[in-house]
């Protein structure tokens, strides 16, 4: 019998497809024809700190690619997240692995009289990161040298590949007016200094946020003349308030999304950016119980992820074979073990193991217990009694840190689900061995994979790139610390007069979106 | 009266103690270090280290406690975790927005439910008391984020008669009011139920007694005794329940702003505590805590200036 239907990875492929056609640079001659209009979005709380350089990141990063200049943005390349110049650049160049080139464009002013958005905002910008919270993401930046009026150069203290598209895409890479930050005394919380942008930015806390069209913006006129993001906390009042029509673009979550996918109401399309979470169940390599790594490798085989994907998530997150998200470099295809609970028994009893009872935390979240429920049933079947342990998320997140006490040590199994940037390098810096006991809580070392990290910072060839991401999540599995789970979308639900344009960790590019 | 005024004052004042203590203690119970659970798991050292001492978690506890209350008694309750804003201003904000959603809630639950009650008194075992009787219990049974949430599913998704979000837009009274109407709907609607059933049984006793009697025998109006007479005796204890009302649903809107996505208390304490944004949590507390004393205690003394025999029993 031929099943029919949509599923879940034609879905999301098409889905992905029209997200990539969002990402197309939005300046269009069709956009400026119909300019005008107000969307209505959602943001999940007030923005409390809009400063780059000390914000919570979401929402806030969304207002700040309305409101400032950013020398780079995300594009697709076909099935994979790429970067190219933004408006606000006519040349963004990497010159050598040290050494990124800039011109910006002529004509960008600041609002409030703080004059023309010049080089030295941008080496005043990039250079004040580094003393921040966000300094991380300019630890490979040395500094920026002005070399003209509108043109400059960022010097990489070593190379890093990834830096134009993990930094100058995301918030970190905005650029602030240094005339108008000394005005500001240095720094700023829920009011722009000056804005250079096609929106003005309002809030009212605890009610909205409102983009209003920049009277001194000289650029290329958005789609929408405003944008009224209302705060609305909760993701199911979010989906209530679409449905009521009072919003023309919300994000959803899974059982929203599976319903959706099932029976798409009239006028409505869905639009996924990416999918830049990673789920696995993680295995304490030097716990006594877990110590033979065929019992690890039995658990990996014992362990039922399909079902998982069903039970836990309806169906709607994309299979898990490695840390590295789907649209990145170094993605995975299949993992080197498959469900086989023959194999998991016949692994148990050459390791001389019977009896073996384990302990799987978890954080006390829906999806993760129905989840954790399904391990501890597969295991159950193989001979493995789990005690399923539900955590808030204060002991949870400092279980596997040395620093912060001693649970490390009893730690057998958990569930665990990190996010990333779109690069490959960032999900991979968790597991090196200066990691265990602060992020490598499966506590294994590997000298290969440690000089691969290296290699893949400074590698600027993509295929050489996949090839050493691919080889480091081998060496991951390898140690049968891992059973991968999933990768969560980040889905939004709009309207069909929309096209949404997200980046591929969920932001919304609120001056990119397009009419229909 | 006086006398009764100061045990009475004093006695909030011992709870609203015993809440302060409480709501500090709230740091240590839950666990974890604060400072991580307020930044996230991947906060750097650096911001730890800052907000440890934004928040005086590397002095002493006693010293901690002293240095809340001494801001709590001026007015200071701390600065928001992640924008630095005074708590105090925070909750100003959004104040007003709870005040009016509570006020209309129990406003027209008053407006109903009172005269449904008399009603029902008035004419015991007809067919209007029966039906009065059914409704009650009826609304008091449904809890009112079931009825939010139908609401919001009929009149605002279905029907699209109503908003389903948000307080309206700023200044814009009409809007503002519009917006109201779901939520005071769904957090009055049990109040109908207890009020008419509270007013019917105390009317029910007062009617029974001598004066009204008298006051029948001598031929006043109907009308005139019931809310002339009888009514201004069987309302007393129908006023306690409404100061308690009035209080509990500062705390219990949370529901209602957390469905419709209205600013106010409740759901800034839900988004505090989700957030692990104690000094906001712990503010927020504070002042729903200390309204709710402040309006039990205005209906204490409402009843004890109605009922002297009241003064005496504290």
């Amino acid at each position: 019998m031929t099943r029919q239907g949509p599923t879940r990875r034609g879905f999301l492929g098409t889905t992905a497809a029209l997200g990539a056609m969002g990402l197309v640079p939005g300046w269009t001659t069709a956009a400026l024809a119909r300019a005008g209009g107000t969307l209505r979005l959602r943001i999940d709380g007030d923005n409390n700190v809009l400063d780059p350089g000390f914000m919570t990141g979401g929402t806030e990063i969304e207002a700040q690619k309305q409101c400032l200049p950013f020398l780079a943005q995300y594009a697709r390349d076909g099935e994979t997240f790429t970067w190219e110049p933004s408006y606000f650049v006519s040349k963004l160049e990497q010159r050598d692995a040290t050494h990124i080139d800039f011109e910006l464009v002529e004509g960008l002013v600041w609002s409030g009289g703080y004059g023309p958005v010049q080089a030295s905002d941008v080496k005043f910008s990039y250079e004040r990161m580094k003393d921040s919270d966000w300094s991380g993401y300019f630890d490979a930046m040395d500094h920026v040298e002005v070399t003209g009026e509108r043109t400059g150069t960022i010097v990489l203290n070593a190379p890093f590949a990834p830096f134009i598209m993990i930094t100058l895409c995301h918030g970190p890479g905005a650029v602030l007016s240094e005339k108008a930050m000394a005005d500001a005394d240095g720094k700023f919380t829920v009011d722009f200094p000056a804005v250079c942008g096609p929106y003005t930015y309002k809030a009212t806390p605890g009610q909205r946020a409102v983009f209003a069209a920049n009277p001194e913006w000289n650029g290329p006129k958005p789609a929408f003349e405003r944008i009224e993001c209302n705060v609305i906390t909760e993701v199911k009042a979010a989906e209530l308030a679409f449905e009521a029509g009072e919003l023309d673009c919300t994000e959803v979550g899974a059982d929203t999304l599976a319903r959706y996918i099932k029976n798409m109401p009239e006028g409505t399309g869905i639009t996924v950016a990416g999918e830049l979470q990673y789920m696995w169940m993680g295995m304490n390599t030097d716990h006594p119980k877990l110590q033979d790594i065929r019992v690890r490798q039995a658990i990996q085989h014992a362990v039922d992820v399909d079902t998982i994907l069903q039970g836990a998530y309806s169906g709607t997150t994309a299979k898990s074979h490695g840390i590295i998200c789907p649209g990145l470099i170094g993605q995975r295809d299949s993992a080197g073990y498959d469900y086989d609970p023959a194999k998991a028994r016949d692994l148990l009893a050459e390791a001389g193991v019977s009896g073996l009872e384990l302990t799987l935390r978890t954080l006390n979240n829906q999806e993760r217990m129905l989840a954790a429920q399904i391990i501890q049933a597969n295991l159950g079947a193989v001979g493995i009694t789990v005690k399923v342990l539900p955590l808030d998320s204060g002991p949870f997140w400092e279980m596997g840190q040395e620093s912060k006490g001693d649970t490390w040590k009893d730690l057998e199994l958990w569930i665990m689900r990190f996010g990333t940037t779109p690069d490959p390098y960032e999900a991979t810096q968790w597991f090196t061995s200066n990691q265990v006991g602060v992020w490598n809580w499966e506590r294994w070392t590997d000298a290969e994979f440690d000089r691969l990290y290296d290699e893949g910072i400074n590698e600027t060839d993509p295929q050489k790139r996949h090839d050493i991401y691919v080889r480091m999540q081998e060496i991951m599995e390898n140690t049968g610390a891992y059973v991968w789970i999933n990768h969560e979308p980040e889905a939004f639900v709009h309207s069909t007069d929309v096209v949404v344009n997200a980046a591929p960790s969920g932001e919304l590019n609120y001056r990119r979106f397009e009419k229909a | 009266m006086l006398y009764y005024l100061i045990k009475r004052l004093g006695l909030s004042a011992v709870v609203i103690g015993l809440v302060v203590l409480v709501l500090f203690s709230l740091l240590y119970l839950i666990p974890g270090d604060p400072a991580t659970i307020a930044l996230g798991p991947r906060a750097t050292p650096e911001a730890i280290a800052r907000y440890a001492a934004k928040m005086h978690l590397d002095e002493p506890v006693w010293r901690q406690f002293l240095i809340y209350i001494g801001n709590a008694l001026t007015g200071d309750l701390g600065l928001d975790v992640f924008s630095d804003r005074p708590v105090t201003a925070i909750i100003m904000e959004r104040i007003g927005f709870t005040l009016a959603l509570v006020c209309t809630g129990m406003g027209w639950a008053m407006v109903l439910g009172i005269p449904l009650g008399c009603l029902a008194a008035v004419k015991p075992n007809s067919w209007l008391d029966r039906v009065t009787g059914v409704l009650s219990v009826g609304t008091i049974a449904v809890p009112s984020f079931l009825v939010s949430i139908w609401a919001l599913l009929i009149f605002a998704v279905h029907l699209r008669w109503l908003p389903a979000i948000g307080a309206g837009e700023p200044g814009d009274t009409a809007d503002q009011l519009t917006h109201l109407i779901l939520p005071a709907f769904a957090i009055g609607l049990s109040w109908v139920g207890y009020l008419a059933r509270m007013v019917r049984a105390s009317m029910l006793e007062v009617m029974g007694e001598n004066y009204i009697r008298s006051a029948r025998a001598f031929g006043l109006h109907p009308q005139r005794v019931i809310f002339g007479y009888a009514l201004r005796v069987a309302i007393l204890p129908t006023i306690t329940l409404i100061g308690m009302g009035f209080g509990g649903l500062i705390s219990s809107t949370v529901f209602a702003e957390i469905i419709f996505s209205r600013p106010g208390i409740g759901k800034l304490i839900y988004d505090a505590v989700m957030a692990r944004n104690f000094p906001i949590v712990q503010g927020a507390v504070l002042v729903a805590t200390g309204l709710y004393i402040l309006v039990v205690l205005f209906s204490d003394i409402l009843i004890a200036w109605f009922d002297p025999r009241v003064r005496e029993s504290l």
